[in-house]
């Protein structure tokens, strides 16, 4: 997995791609970690390049959703391709982020 | 594919035969049981129940590589089997420590979803099987049978909701993964791990050795 941060505005835009399992959970971890402690709490995750996404990776982006929304941040998912949707479908994960069409859409929000 | 026996002759030479030579399966069995669905039942309508078991059920096996090793439901419980062959040559995981580590994530899922009232809570039990063998009874069905699947479901017993039983000889199988990726288990999501405990299972012949592992 390689995971790409840039700022825009006010948002940490953060590109994940490859996939987001038990192998790797921990590196996407860490770096939710470094913004919500500087209080970098607005994020903007963008999954166009994401291929996989397990219990594991949907275990870390609940746990980061509830630290974000308590501290009045926001923590949006954008771009999602058809079987990453599906994923977020059937684990009900789609009601419960702000999710957009894709990164332009984000931001203007 | 399971192996089919099926005799008319109850005493057939041809059945030792066929059993003799059933090479036995090893790999990794748990049982996902849904746990307060009857009480569900009794104080809501199907619309509501009927729902939640549907939410619960696609929540566990369609996830993580699951669907392919879902062996049966018997009411609201699923059984899985995870043979080595598969497991060492899955892409989301291939070590019994991430299998693990996906099975915690998925019932932390269930238990930290914020809409209430979506899914049902679980308990789990987990066992590494060498004394099994992949027979079926019934055409085209697939099952696992052997005195660990049988210690496997006896696991259950000491589970409640959001607890994860493992046995000692499956949680060996997960500590060498650790050492062999050199991690220790406080740093993982593993770190709660209970203490290790002895019982006696009804039809088991010697003590069983356990962990648990609680959600919260």
């Amino acid at each position: 997995m390689n995971i790409t941060k840039e700022k825009k505005d006010d948002i940490n835009v953060l590109q994940v791609e490859g996939r987001l399992d038990t192998t790797n959970y921990s590196e996407l971890e860490d770096l939710l970690v470094r913004l919500t402690e500087n209080n970098e709490i607005n994020i903007l995750l963008d999954l166009s390049a994401l291929e996989y996404i397990s219990s594991s990776g949907l275990r870390i982006l609940l746990k980061y959703l509830k630290v974000i929304k308590a501290a009045n941040g926001r923590f949006m998912l954008c771009a999602m391709t058809k079987d990453i949707r599906e994923i977020f479908e059937i684990s009900g994960f789609i009601n419960i982020f702000e999710i957009f069409e894709d990164q332009a859409a984000a931001l203007k929000s | 594919m399971a192996h089919y026996i099926h005799f008319r002759d109850p005493n057939s030479k041809e059945i030792e035969e066929k059993l003799a030579g059933i090479p036995k399966c090893p790999g990794t069995c748990f049982f996902i049981d849904v746990i307060n669905s009857t009480n569900i039942k009794y104080k809501t309508e199907l619309k509501d129940w009927g729902k939640r078991l549907n939410n619960t059920f696609n929540f566990i096996s369609f996830l993580n590589d699951f669907p392919d090793n879902v062996v049966k439901g018997i009411g609201d419980e699923l059984m899985l089997y995870i043979p080595d062959e598969d497991l060492f040559s899955k892409t989301a995981y291939n070590n019994y420590f991430a299998l693990l580590e996906e099975i915690y994530a998925t019932i932390d899922n269930l238990v930290n979803y914020p809409v209430p009232d979506t899914f049902l809570n679980c308990k789990v039990s987990i066992h590494y099987c060498t004394e099994v063998y992949n027979i079926s009874y019934f055409e085209n069905a697939n099952d696992y049978y052997g005195i660990d699947i049988d210690l496997t479901a006896r696991l259950m017993s000491k589970a409640k909701a959001n607890r994860i039983v493992m046995s000692e000889k499956f949680f060996t199988k997960v500590k060498n993964d650790l050492v062999d990726k050199n991690r220790r288990i406080e740093s993982t999501s593993l770190s709660n791990i209970s203490p290790v405990y002895m019982e006696d299972f009804k039809g088991v012949p010697y003590p069983t050795e356990y962990r648990f592992l609680d959600i919260e």
